[in-house]
C-alpha cells in the first residue's frame, strides 16, 4: 500500500480575474504519510483555508494535482466527490459543526449513513466510538447540552467513523481551554499513530506543535519554512529538530528538549529505547 | 428498505424549532381547513337544495322538454300530459305538481322559498309533518326552521303568491342556507298563479319490478317531454348549483391554497436559512444533493402531512358543530373533497420545497471552514 495518504503537487488556486485577481495558494507541494501529523500554521489570509478546502475535495484547484489515497481528485466527476469525501476524509472544525438537531450518537450515525451504513450496525458503531471517547453517558445528548471538549470529541468520533485515510482539522483547539485542547490534540495524535491516519491540522495554536511530526508555515499562499519535529525519548516532549540537543546512536539521531534529557538518555539508551544496542557517537 | 433506518435529519431539524414547526403546521392546517370547510358547506348546501327531490316518493320526474332541474327553472307541462303518462306501460301513478320561486312573508321577516302546489293526499306534498295538519284550502305547510325564522307558528298567517295563507302545519329538513320549501294545495296554487291547464312537473311512480330509467326513457319517447329518474334529476339539480358556483369556489379554493403555499414555503425557507451552515457541514461530510433534497422534502411532508390530518379531523368536527349551531347550514366533508385536498397538499409540499431546494443546492461545502456564514 502507498505510504502517502495525501499528496499535492504544484497546487495553485486563483480567485477573481484581472485587477481583482487573488492568488490564494501558489505552487504548493505537500505529501502527508499515513500515521503522520502535519501542522500548517500561518497568519490570517495566508491561504490555509483555501488549501484545506482543496485538500478536502471541496474546491477545485486552478492548477496542480491532488492525490488522495491513490486517487487523483481531478479524475473524479463532481457527482462522485461527496461520496469520496465521506469515505476518505474525516473533518474536524473549530466550531465543532455538529448538527444541532441530532444527538451525539446520531451525529456520528449520520456520517456512517453517508457511506451506506444504516440501522443497528451504524448505531452500534457510533455508540462504540463515542464510548471509546468517554462519551458513553452522553449518547443521547444534543450538542447544546455538551461541553466544548465533549462536542469536539463527538466531532472527532464522527470524523473517524468511516475510517478515513485523511483527517483534516481546522483550528480544532481554538475554542477549548488548554487542558481540553491538549486532550483533543492527543486524540488526533492517537488517530495518526495508532490508526495510521494522515492528519493535517490548520491552526494558530502553538500547543499543537507538541503532537506534530512536521510544521509548515504558509504565508502569501506559499510554504515559507518547514520544521521537522521529533519526540524527546526521555520526557516525551515534542521538539523542533533544528535547535534541539541531539545525539546519534547506532545510526539514528535522537532529539531532546534539554541537555539534561540528552545526558540521561546517553547514560542508559536502552532504558528509553529498547531497540538500541550500539554505542553513542 | 435502508432509508427508514437512517437518522431522520429532516424531521429532527424541523421539530428542533418546535414553535416554528407548530406555527407552520397550524398555518397549513387553517388554510386546508378553509378549503375543506368551503367544500363541505357547498356540498351540504347542494344536498339540502335537492332534498325535496331526494325525499320524494316519485321514481321519475317529468318536465317541459329541455328542462332538467327545478332550481332556476320554469317548467310548463300540459295538464293533459298527466293522463297520457298515467296510461303508459310501467307507470303505477302520475301526479302533477306546480312549482314557483317566491317569498314567504311572516310577522318577523321573509324567506325565499320554492312553493310547491300538490294535490292534497297525493305524492308531491311535504315529506313529513312535524306539527299541525296537511294543507287544506287556503292553507300552507312550511318548514319549521323557516317558520321559526319568520316568527310563525301553526295557525298564523303567511303571505305568498300575492295572497294570505293560514299556516296549517310544519315540515322539516327542507330549509337551507339560501331558501326553504313551502306547500299549498294544487287548486289554490292554480288560482293564485292564474294558471290554466298547465302543471310544472309530473311525478311518476313506476310499477313494481320496472326500472325507473327504462320507464323514464319510455315516457320521453312517447310524450316528447323530458323524463329523468329521481337520482338523475337530483344530480342535475346539484350540478346546476355547482356550475353556478364553480368560479366563486375556485377563487376561494385557490386563495386558500395560495395561503397554504406561502405558509409551507416560508416555514421551509426559514428552516433552511436557519440551518444553512449545517447544510454546508452535511455537504462537506459527503451528503449528496439527493440526500439533501430528501431532507427538505421530508420537512415539507412533516409540515403538510400532519396539517392534512388535522384539517380533515377539524373539518369533520366542524361539520357536527355547524349543524348543531345552525341547522339551516349543513357541512358535508365528502371523500372526493378529502382526496382533492390531499392531492393539493402534496403539490403544496412540493412547491413549497422548491425554493429551499434551490437554496440548499447553492450552499458551498467549503463555507464550513469559514468562521461565520
Amino acid at each position: 500500500m502507498n505510504d502517502i495518504a495525501v499528496e499535492a503537487q504544484g497546487l495553485t488556486r486563483v480567485f477573481g480575474e484581472g485587477d481583482v485577481q487573488v492568488r490564494a495558494v501558489h505552487d504548493v507541494d505537500l505529501a502527508v504519510r499515513r500515521g503522520e501529523v502535519v501542522l500548517i500554521m500561518g497568519p490570517s489570509g495566508s491561504g490555509k483555508t483555501t488549501l484545506l478546502s482543496m485538500l478536502g475535495a471541496m474546491l477545485r484547484p486552478t492548477s496542480g494535482r491532488i492525490v488522495v489515497d491513490g486517487v487523483d481528485l481531478a479524475t473524479l466527476p463532481e457527482s462522485r466527490l461527496p461520496m469520496f469525501r465521506a469515505r476518505r476524509f474525516g473533518f474536524v472544525f473549530q466550531d465543532f459543526n455538529l448538527l444541532s438537531a441530532l444527538t451525539a450518537q446520531e451525529n456520528v450515525e449520520f456520517a456512517l449513513n453517508l457511506t451506506g451504513q444504516t440501522g443497528r450496525r451504524s448505531r452500534t458503531t457510533a455508540r462504540r466510538l463515542l464510548e471509546g471517547f468517554g462519551l458513553g453517558a452522553r449518547l443521547r445528548f444534543k450538542p447544546h447540552k455538551l461541553s466544548g471538549g465533549e462536542k469536539q470529541r463527538v466531532a472527532i468520533a464522527r470524523a473517524l467513523a468511516n475510517e478515513p485515510a485523511v483527517i483534516l482539522a481546522d483550528e480544532p483547539t481554538a475554542n477549548l481551554d488548554s487542558k481540553i485542547g491538549h486532550e483533543i490534540a492527543r486524540l488526533l495524535r492517537r488517530a495518526a499513530s495508532q490508526q495510521g491516519r494522515a492528519v493535517v491540522i490548520v491552526s494558530h495554536d502553538a500547543r499543537l506543535k507538541d503532537i506534530a511530526d512536521r510544521i509548515l508555515w504558509l504565508e502569501d499562499g506559499e510554504f515559507r519554512s518547514m520544521t521537522e519535529m521529533a519526540t524527546d525519548p526521555v520526557c516525551g516532549m515534542a521538539v523542533e529538530r533544528e535547535d534541539a540537543p541531539h545525539v546519534r546512536h547506532d545510526g539514528e539521531t535522537f532529539f531532546f528538549c534539554s541537555t539534561a534529557c540528552r545526558d540521561e538518555f546517553a547514560a542508559d539508551p536502552r532504558r528509553f529505547h529498547p531497540t538500541v544496542t550500539g554505542t553513542i557517537a | 428498505m435502508s432509508w427508514v433506518t437512517r437518522v431522520p435529519v429532516g424531521r429532527r431539524s424541523l421539530f428542533a424549532e418546535r414553535r416554528r414547526a407548530a406555527l407552520g403546521i397550524a398555518g397549513v392546517t387553517v388554510a386546508l381547513l378553509l378549503v375543506l370547510t368551503l367544500d363541505g358547506i357547498f356540498a351540504g348546501a347542494t344536498r339540502q337544495l335537492s332534498r325535496y327531490i331526494d325525499t320524494s316518493p316519485a321514481d321519475v320526474f317529468v318536465s317541459q322538454p329541455g328542462v332538467r332541474t327545478m332550481h332556476m327553472s320554469s317548467s310548463s307541462v300540459p295538464l293533459a300530459s298527466v293522463q297520457a303518462v298515467q296510461q303508459l306501460d310501467g307507470v303505477a301513478w302520475a301526479e302533477p305538481i306546480l312549482y314557483q320561486s317566491g317569498y314567504l312573508t311572516g310577522d318577523a321577516g321573509r324567506q325565499l322559498a320554492y312553493i310547491v302546489g300538490s294535490v292534497p293526499g297525493a305524492p308531491g306534498g311535504p315529506p313529513t309533518l312535524t306539527a299541525g295538519t296537511a294543507a287544506g284550502p287556503g292553507e300552507m305547510v312550511v318548514d319549521e326552521r323557516a317558520a321559526e325564522a319568520m316568527g310563525l307558528t301553526v295557525g298564523d298567517t303567511v303571505q305568498a303568491l300575492g295572497r294570505e295563507w293560514r299556516l296549517s302545519g310544519l315540515t322539516s329538513g327542507l330549509t337551507n342556507i339560501s331558501n326553504t320549501v313551502a306547500f299549498v294545495p294544487f287548486d289554490d296554487f292554480t288560482a293564485a298563479a292564474g294558471l290554466q291547464e298547465t302543471v310544472s312537473y309530473v311525478l311518476v311512480g313506476v310499477s313494481s319490478g320496472r326500472a325507473p330509467a327504462e320507464v323514464a326513457r319510455s315516457i320521453q319517447e312517447t310524450t316528447g317531454l323530458t323524463a329523468l329518474t329521481r337520482s338523475a334529476f337530483s344530480v342535475e339539480e346539484r350540478g346546476l348549483v355547482r356550475d353556478m358556483s364553480t368560479d366563486l369556489m375556485l377563487i376561494m379554493t385557490v386563495a386558500a391554497f395560495v395561503i397554504a403555499l406561502a405558509v409551507v414555503g416560508l416555514t421551509l425557507y426559514a428552516a433552511t436559512l436557519a440551518r444553512l451552515r449545517e447544510i454546508g457541514v452535511m455537504k462537506a461530510l459527503g451528503a449528496r444533493p439527493r440526500l439533501l433534497a430528501r431532507i427538505v422534502l421530508a420537512q415539507a411532508a412533516w409540515t403538510v402531512g400532519p396539517a392534512v390530518v388535522l384539517a380533515a379531523a377539524l373539518a369533520l368536527a366542524l361539520g357536527v358543530v355547524v349543524e348543531a349551531a345552525s341547522p339551516n347550514v349543513s357541512m358535508v366533508v365528502e371523500p372526493v373533497s378529502l382526496v382533492r385536498t390531499v392531492v393539493g397538499a402534496v403539490l403544496l409540499g412540493a412547491l413549497g420545497a422548491a425554493s429551499p431546494l434551490i437554496k440548499v443546492a447553492r450552499v458551498d461545502p467549503a463555507t464550513v471552514f469559514r468562521r461565520s456564514l
